[in-house]
């Protein structure tokens, strides 16, 4: 297999982004109005948030791409895609928390888009759950592909849905909104968090390629047949 | 057109079974009213409590008694493996798929009459008349919401080990929108609508059904078949 | 290329695989398989549990894709082509097909009904009284002995008339009356011109019925001739 050269390079990059633009958000931006110190949770949550997003969107693309063609490239990129998803959900999760409990005395305040993401969280883990149930690797990628459409297509369901929802319930605000001159640890984090996950998404399709790779075997050779 | 002779001939098979085997719909009843008492035990009795609650807990009563009957409307296909019979003749299976969860919808929306009285009674709530008719309309856009990506998911999972546990699985985050819509609109109902927001949320629930009913049938067909 | 409505000219054959094969994971069920039947023939399939007999039938009948290799059935691959195929042809397996809770009446009725060009409604009966199941027309299905399913099943294939029969284990579960009366059966429908592949253990029964036959071993063909020629073959081991 050829070695993964620029998928390295970008998972290399974004850690050093990161390290950038968390250390520049944690320190040197100034506290945000309202919340102060603790706002800076911001930093790492809302690019979380926005990469989460973007990775359902490639696995539902990818997943398209699956049920059309039938290539099992696609099916190896899905499930990184979907790995993805859940990874990123899950550590949107304690940021969330972190962020809600000096602010608000709970650990969990039901924002749109914690909630949302639980929801998410659940949904695609559901199909990594689903995967792990079909030996078969032809009808593991076709199930993948429809289980990741149809939850794809739920999003934005569950996000108007939890919104109304807790519009009624006047909960509290949260990290949303990044005043001005925070504007560059945000944007080189979003990047980041991007690039980790692109890098992420590589790695795992190709371990998920090498995993098939093994799992089937050889074609016998032709036995010689007797005729009568 | 063959797919709508096809189509109502299924239909009235299935209608036919369900009647055949009609003792289980008394089963999935009996099990429904039981989670209604449940619930009660476990909100306790302050009638105020349950009044609000109750819109919630029949909608939850529901899904939960939406997973037994999905999971047997497919068992019946696959006992002799009938289904597979049917597509070897050859049925289009986008029929197969709309005549059972056509007839899935039906059973949920049976459970109406029953299940509801029970509920008012336990909790002592009082609908106005009026209102009945929102009601069976909230109560079918519910029940038909579950049955499409029920049916597409009982459908795959029916002949899987761990069917009971994938179905629900799947299900229940993915019905996380069309549950909220369906807890808000018919709590509304109950405890009365002082913002008229329930028309944003039999919105929603429309929206929930028009697309899973179409992707439904989009995507059934190619998870309809075992290959193997 | 037939068109759907035509039956495919006489001089192609109705099935033709090249170099078939089929994994599962990491073993293969089918490999290196080439076999063409023509109109009109009878093909036995034998071969030792696993072999692969009902795989390859399966396969013929578009219900599992292939892994690699080509396969033709009526001109078209199977599984792009299924109404075109699966219109011409009939598998029949042990398993039924059937719902417990119809009738046997209803069975038909239900088969009859969504096939691409139903019959009249008047034409079931006399066939159910042809199978000797008349009497039992509208009794439920789960009462049936397993000779009746057998009947009702083969009822199936009559009333969608198939060009291509698939036979998988079609003596098994049978008694002798059974089994009588399907050789019977497949010699008259063989008369009217229909072609037959058929898998089975019940080798003194099948080689009876004449045509060509082919062992498989672990998935691919170890030997193939006339059928008269596969019980010599096994001397001692035919059942």
């Amino acid at each position: 297999m050829k070695p993964l050269t620029w998928q390295h390079g970008l998972g290399v990059l974004g850690f050093v982004l990161l390290v950038i633009g968390s250390v520049m958000g944690l320190t040197m931006a100034p506290p945000e109005r309202h919340m102060g110190d603790v706002s800076r949770i911001a930093y790492i949550h809302v690019p979380t948030a926005w990469s989460m997003l973007l990775a359902s969107t490639f696995a539902f693309g990818w997943a398209l791409a699956s049920l059309w063609t039938g290539k099992e490239r696609f099916d190896d990129l899905l499930a990184g895609s979907v790995e993805a998803t859940v990874v990123l959900a899950v550590l949107m999760l304690p940021s969330g928390m972190i962020w809600a409990r000096p602010t608000w005395g709970v650990w969990w305040d039901w924002d749109v888009r914690l909630t949302s993401s639980l929801l998410g969280l659940l949904l695609f883990a559901g199909i990594l759950g689903l995967r792990a149930f079909v030996d078969e690797p032809r009808k593991r990628a076709t199930w993948t592909a429809v289980a990741t459409i149809v939850a794809y297509v739920d999003i934005p369901l569950i996000y108007f849905g939890v919104r109304w929802w807790r519009s009624i319930h006047q909960v509290q605000s949260s990290p949303e909104t990044v005043s001005g001159g925070m504007i560059l640890p945000w944007r080189i984090n979003a990047f980041a968090v991007l690039f980790i996950t692109l890098w992420f998404i590589a790695m795992r399709s190709r371990i998920e390629g090498g995993k098939r790779q093994i799992e089937q075997a050889g074609e016998p050779q032709r036995i010689v047949e007797a005729i009568a | 057109m063959i797919v709508l002779r096809q189509l109502a001939t299924l239909i009235a098979k299935d209608l036919r079974l369900e009647w055949r085997r009609r003792a289980r719909l008394l089963v999935v009843l009996v099990f429904a009213c039981t989670t209604l008492l449940l619930f009660s035990f476990a909100l306790g009795r302050e009638t105020e409590l349950l009044v609000k609650a109750s819109g919630g807990l029949l909608v939850l009563a529901l899904l939960l008694s939406s997973t037994l009957g999905l999971a047997e409307s497919f068992r019946v296909e696959h006992e002799d493996r009938a289904l597979e019979g049917l597509f070897l003749l050859p049925v289009d299976p986008v029929a197969v798929f709309y005549a059972k969860t056509i007839t899935n919808t039906l059973f949920l929306i049976v459970l109406g009459p029953i299940l509801v009285p029970v509920a008012l009674a336990l909790y002592s709530v009082h609908i106005e008349p009026g209102k009945l008719g929102d009601f069976a309309l909230i109560w079918a856009l519910t029940a038909s919401g579950l049955a499409a990506p029920g049916t597409l998911y009982s459908g795959m999972t029916s002949r899987m080990r761990g069917q009971d546990v994938l179905l629900p699985l799947l299900l229940f985050p993915l019905a996380g929108p069309l549950l909220i819509a369906s807890v808000r609109s018919l709590t509304l109902l109950i405890t009365g609508d002082a913002m008229d927001e329930l028309g944003a949320w039999r919105g929603l629930l429309i929206a929930f059904d028009v697309i899973y009913w179409s992707i439904g049938g989009v995507l059934y067909p190619f998870v309809c078949e075992e290959g193997t | 290329m037939s068109s759907p409505s035509e039956p495919s000219p006489p001089d192609q054959p109705i099935i033709a695989i090249r170099d078939l094969g089929r994994r599962f994971g990491r073993s293969w069920a089918l490999a290196h398989v080439d076999l063409e039947v023509a109109r009109g023939e009878l093909v036995l399939l034998a071969g030792a549990n696993g072999s692969g007999k009902t795989t390859l039938l399966r396969t013929i009948a578009g219900l599992i894709h292939r892994t690699r290799g080509e396969l033709r059935v009526f001109g078209r691959d199977p599984n792009r082509a299924r109404a075109h195929c699966r219109s011409r042809l009939c598998l029949v397996t042990h398993h039924g097909y059937l719902y417990e809770n119809l009738t046997a009446l209803e069975m038909l009725e239900l088969w009859n009904r969504l096939s691409p060009a139903p019959r009249p409604r008047s034409e079931l009966m006399p066939l159910l009284e042809r199978m000797g199941l008349a009497e039992r027309a509208r009794n439920e299905v789960r009462g049936f002995s397993a000779g009746m399913r057998k009947r009702l099943t083969l009822l199936r294939a009559e009333l969608e008339r198939p060009e291509l029969l698939l036979l998988d284990e079609p003596f098994s579960a049978l008694d002798p009356d059974g089994q009588r009366f399907l050789e019977q059966w497949i010699r008259a429908s063989r008369a009217e011109g229909r072609t037959f592949v058929i898998a089975s253990h019940a080798l003194m029964r099948a080689t009876n019925l004449g045509g060509s036959s082919v062992l498989l071993e672990r998935g691919q063909i170890a030997w193939r001739g006339p059928s008269s020629q596969l019980l010599a073959r096994f001397s001692g081991t035919a059942s």
